[in-house]
């Protein structure tokens, strides 16, 4: 017998080790589309919930530079607000997405509160500085203070906010790195720290120094995509520049040099004019590409709006003599999207479909419905079609296969489809012409059964 | 006089160059991409190519590569809008990297150079 089992266990099993349902609290998290804020909130929450480690107050420093810089403090302000806290949470049946929610409240009503406090700590990670709560990130060892108050290498004003004589300091380390330090202590129960409870602790800071460094290098990646595209971008645009600039130069130059006769000086302004229209073609889809800001998607009324494209288009299809056919099935739902941006959309595909068509070809558009959800708009035309190497680079700003084209067109394309929820799809055969299919959510509540 | 074949995907550079270049005093061919340049090599000898790197159809680098193989001692070279592929090393094995620009002195000055070696 082959049984699925869920990896997200729905609640906390009472009965269960505690270690195990603390384990399982930190691991879910990670399954879940969590900010690293919130993931290092669910590793505070399983310090401190009843059914985790059961600490009454967590908080988290974070490694900036040579600085350790406080961060959260998770816990309650009061001993009341703490009983009220601990009968929430010990309701039966609480699943821990629950208990993260929970949290994120607390730390948001507590933001000028028990975070506020420890926002303006800062402790300086040199080696000579032995104060506590530096020397367990500068000594790599956990370290329970007892008697806080006695011991003169407590920092003053670190102890002064954390008001109690015990507590837990636990470094956050990734290999040879110090991402950060967790202090945790019982200030309300009082109950003293026992050796399981630092183990456990331990095994947390373990945890959620893994899980920094591993977002940090996940962020540091992001960057290093964005820059690299960055560059990909300044160097298409160098060069779609410096092209146009070339040409009205050295043309410019000509007819400075007094030796061009009329029909030359006319040709040669023609062409620094053309040059100057394609530069001020570059600057406006480049500023439309960069402003692109589509409205929250809204039914409107799809075959409407292709209409109106396809008869704007008729006149361009008839001086450059092709044909286009067009097949709009009449009871089209509303579909969702921003009717201006889509417009553009099927412009712009049509406009491709004319410009990779031979003269004389024609070009197919048709919309139907294709089950209660689904609207597909496809328009075919009848070029060579596109080769798999360029297929797969389609969408991929400044990939172009037009000589004065941007790259820009199908990117934008896919951005307006990708904000209105719907998709699009490209097939594509060599000398059978490309297809591409829009597909787009309908609307099917507001209309009369048929 | 000297021949010189430039390899150049736009239509007005093309244009530009043969007519700046002819009143320099060479006899100019231009091939508006890497297919017709290589057709155009295995028929005639010239004393120097000019060519640009990206252009529809083969790559301009992959061009130098073929034109390397079959242009013995015939000096190249590349004129492109992309400062980039100075650093690729295929391109070192062009004997000049000009960059466009709005002045045509740099490339003339360059052909000026190479042929009178």
């Amino acid at each position: 017998m082959i049984e699925a089992q869920p990896f997200l266990a729905p609640d906390f099993q009472s009965k269960e080790p505690r270690e195990l349902a603390l384990l399982s609290i930190v691991t879910q998290s990670f399954f879940q589309p969590f900010s690293v804020d919130d993931n290092l909130l669910v590793i505070l929450t399983a310090l401190t919930s009843g059914s985790g480690v059961g600490f009454n107050r967590a908080m988290l420093f974070r490694t900036d530079g040579d600085k350790l810089r406080g961060g959260k403090w998770l816990g309650p302000r009061s001993p009341e607000e703490a009983r009220m806290i601990w009968e929430v949470l010990s309701t039966p049946g609480l699943g821990y997405l629950e208990i993260i929610e929970h949290n994120r409240w607390l730390l948001s009503r507590g933001a000028d509160a028990m975070s506020g406090k420890i926002a303006p700590l800062e402790f300086s990670l040199t080696r000579d500085n032995l104060t506590i709560p530096v020397t367990a990130v500068a000594k790599k060892e956990l370290l329970l203070i007892r008697e806080a108050s006695r011991e003169p290498l407590v920092d003053a004003r670190f102890l002064e906010t954390i008001g109690v004589e015990e507590f837990l300091c636990v470094p956050l380390l990734f290999q040879n790195e110090v991402m950060g330090e967790i202090i945790l202590d019982n200030a309300f129960s009082r109950k003293p720290i026992q050796p399981k409870d630092v183990k456990l602790a331990g095994l947390c800071g373990l945890m959620a120094a893994n899980y920094i460094y591993t977002a940090s290098l996940h962020q540091k990646m992001v960057e290093m995509e964005r820059m690299a595209a960055l560059g990909e971008m300044a160097m298409f645009i160098t060069h779609q520049i410096r092209n146009p600039l070339t040409t009205i130069g050295g043309f410019t130059d000509q007819l400075l040099n007094g030796q061009a006769d009329e029909a030359k000086r006319r040709r040669n302004l023609e062409i620094i004019r053309g040059e100057i229209r394609r530069l001020e073609n570059i600057v406006f889809e480049l500023g439309h590409f960069l402003k692109f800001d589509p409205k929250r998607p809204e039914p409107f009324d799809l075959k409407a709006e292709l209409r109106s494209v396809l008869e704007a288009m008729e006149p361009r299809a008839a001086a450059e003599n092709r044909e286009i056919r067009s097949e709009i099935d009449g009871l089209l739902p509303p579909v969702l999207g921003d009717p201006t941006a889509v417009g553009e959309v099927l412009r712009n595909l049509i406009i491709n479909a004319f410009e990779a068509s031979p003269a004389g070809s024609r070009i197919e558009v048709c919309a139907e419905r294709k089950d209660a959800s689904w609207v597909v708009v496809g328009v075919k035309d009848a070029g060579h079609g596109i080769p798999p190497e360029a297929r797969a680079k389609l969408f991929t700003p400044f990939f172009t296969t037009k000589e004065r084209g941007m790259g820009l067109g199908l990117l934008y394309i896919k951005r307006v489809m990708d904000a209105c929820g719907g998709t699009i799809e490209v097939e594509s055969e060599a000398g059978q012409g490309t297809t591409f299919r829009l597909g787009f959510r309908s609307q099917e509540e507001g209309r009369p059964e048929t | 006089m000297k021949r010189i074949l430039i390899v150049e995907d736009e239509e007005a550079l093309c244009l530009l160059y043969k007519e700046e270049l002819s009143a320099e005093g060479y006899e100019v061919t231009t091939a508006r991409d890497a297919e017709q340049a290589l057709e155009i090599l295995r028929r005639e000898r010239f004393d120097l190519i000019v060519t640009d790197i990206r252009m529809p159809g083969r790559d301009g680098v992959e061009l130098i590569t073929e034109i390397m193989g079959l242009r013995k001692e015939v000096p190249i070279i590349i004129n492109t809008a992309y400062q980039s592929y100075r650093d690729d090393f295929m391109t070192w094995a062009a004997d000049a990297y000009v960059i466009k620009s709005s002045s045509l002195d740099e490339l003339k000055a360059k052909i000026r150079d190479l042929l009178s070696r």
